[in-house]
């Protein structure tokens, strides 16, 4: 509870550190003439016990409340650190996470390292990048890194000023780092993180984002949309991190003030960007949607991917098993935790497994590795062009007929990305075979990732995207009472 | 709200400014969807000139390098 009619930036310290900033009137509510601030729902664990607990006016350093403080039951002291015993702070994005305020000039060595390694492969590429974001500021700034930022960004303007060639690029850009041996994780068309591994053999991820000019503007993922002069960028000057020269745009200031708004030269540890809704909406336009639903899956599977799923084999896989011999080709097109997958690899087929986020079945893949079971898993996006037609290419050209299931997919999305799901189901059958569908119809309770999709809305989509549907059926669901599912086996255009 | 600010709401969501304000969403509608066409011309262009232009060889090896490659880096 706080009092005062000005927004200020507090900085709220445990034992004297750091751990939290925020803005009494921006980050508060009034009630019964005080201003109240919620604990960060991060911060919340931690709160369990004494400490000397501090609040200062974050750019005078003038105390506002500083006494020992005692949260909850616990007789023990406050600490905020991780499972290491290495200090924590909240970072921009509210999440606890090393701030670099935490680490010594010997612990920042490898993120420079990184950092260099970074603009050089890109500068192989033909990419001219620089810090960008956090890491641009705190070097222009204080020539050193931001104390409550935890990460680092690199950014870089593109040549060309067309959306396609721009995105033809990015995409050109993580085939050369790839094939330069990076793990490359796609955010947007133009926004990926490089995953580079350091001395001690930790692995850090750097986000780079691209931009480019059109028309006076200057568009920078993923907050960036601002008048702008080619000159403020090109050529490329340098600047100061840590003792280290880097590559800068030509006038920093100018994009600093792009990024930031004109305040960027007063610290504010508890900023929060206040992009333009038209900004977003074109950023969103033009380059994102590719990772629609990744998060929630991500999610979703990461504490069930350790394990198997129960209950296996699932009456659908039986099902699929009665209807074809052994061994068939079986993909499995969003796989998921791969039970089934594993399932069928153990009656002897060969089995393939397709899924958005292929590290929600590490517990399947441990099995098929330990038992030798013919069972892979690869990626497969089914909001990604590119992918989808990979994959389906590739499934195209493998010998042989293809048994394609899909349990519970096509009422995981929605109808756009359900045609890419008939385009590689299609084009894994190729030569010859069948599609097996599991899907939600109707009935049951509402649930978080998937929705029901009726009958006839699967069977007119299957007919336009040259189905035959072949075996039909609707069955209670076993796992979840009142869910009707429907069963469908369809062919390539076969009669 | 007031009777009186009720229905001048609803004069004005159902009158020329209501009829407008429809029309700029639907209009931000087709902006955005023409956006996204960029998306998908791009990955159509890379799909082409990464995997179609191999599959020309008819060369089997050649392809299935190409499309191995390919899916690596996507």
């Amino acid at each position: 509870m706080l009092a005062g009619s000005e927004d200020i930036v507090l900085d709220v310290t445990f034992e004297g550190r750091r751990v939290w900033s925020f803005w009494l009137l921006r980050d508060s509510v009034e009630r019964a003439g005080h201003r109240w601030v919620e604990w960060p729902g991060s911060l919340v664990p931690f709160l369990d016990g004494h400490c000397q607990l501090a609040v200062l006016e974050h750019l005078t350093g003038e105390v506002v409340y500083d006494a020992p403080t005692q949260f909850g039951t616990s007789a023990d002291q406050i600490a905020i650190v991780n499972a290491e015993g290495k200090a924590l702070g909240i970072d921009k994005s509210g999440r606890m996470a090393q701030t670099f305020d935490t680490r010594s000039a010997e612990q920042v060595a490898p993120l420079l390292d990184s950092i260099d390694e970074v603009l050089g492969a890109l500068k192989d590429a033909g990419i001219e990048a620089f810090p960008a974001y956090g890491t641009l500021l705190g070097a222009v700034r204080e020539g050193k890194l931001i104390g409550h930022d935890s990460d680092a960004d690199l950014g870089y303007v593109s040549k060309h000023e067309n959306p396609v060639d721009v995105i033809r690029e990015s995409f050109r850009l993580q085939r050369r780092l790839s094939n330069a041996g990076y793990k490359i994780t796609r955010y947007s068309a133009i926004a990926f993180k490089v995953d580079v591994k350091e001395a001690d053999g930790s692995v850090r991820g750097l986000d780079v984002f691209g931009g480019f000019l059109c028309q006076g503007r200057l568009y920078l993922m993923g907050e960036v949309g601002e008048t702008f002069e080619r000159e403020w960028i090109f050529p490329l000057g340098t600047t100061t991190l840590e003792g280290r020269t880097l590559p800068a745009p030509a006038v920093p200031e100018k994009l600093l003030e792009a990024m930031y708004g004109r305040g960027w030269k007063v610290p504010d540890p508890a900023f929060h960007f206040e992009t333009p809704a038209s900004t977003h909406r074109r950023l969103n336009g033009w380059f994102r949607g590719t990772r629609t639903g990744r998060d929630a899956w991500s999610r979703f599977f990461s504490t069930r991917r350790h394990t198997l799923p129960e209950g296996l084999p699932s009456e659908f896989a039986q099902f699929v098993a009665s209807q074809e011999q052994t061994p068939a080709r079986v993909v499995d097109l969003g796989c998921g935790r791969a039970g089934d997958a594993v399932w069928l690899a153990r009656q002897g087929h060969h089995v393939t497994g397709y899924d958005f986020v292929p590290t929600g079945s590490l517990a399947a893949q441990k099995v098929a590795a330990d038992e030798g079971l013919d069972l892979k898993v690869e990626s497969l996006n089914l909001n990604e062009w590119r992918s989808v037609l990979g994959v389906g290419t590739k499934l195209a050209h493998t010998p042989g007929p293809a048994v394609v299931i899909a349990n519970h997919v096509a009422d995981a999305v929605g109808a756009r990305t359900r045609k890419s799901l008939w385009r590689v189901a299609s084009m894994a059958l190729r030569q010859g075979g069948r599609l097996y569908l599991n899907v939600w119809v109707g009935g049951g309770q509402s649930k978080a990732l998937v929705h029901p999709v009726p009958m006839r809305v699967i069977e007119r989509e299957l007919a336009a995207a040259g189905f035959v549907v072949q075996h039909q059926e609707i069955v209670e669901d076993q796992q979840d009472s009142g869910r009707q599912v429907g069963r469908l086996v369809a062919q390539v255009g076969v009669k | 709200m007031s009777l009186k600010d009720r229905l001048v709401g609803k004069l004005i969501s159902s009158g020329p400014v209501g009829q407008l304000t429809e029309r700029i969403k639907e209009l931000e509608a087709e902006v955005q969807e023409i956006r996204q066409q960029n998306l998908r011309l791009a990955e159509l262009a890379d799909v082409v000139e990464e995997l179609l232009i191999p599959m020309a060889s008819r060369d089997q090896a050649r392809i299935d390098a190409a499309v191995e490659a390919y899916l690596k880096s996507v």
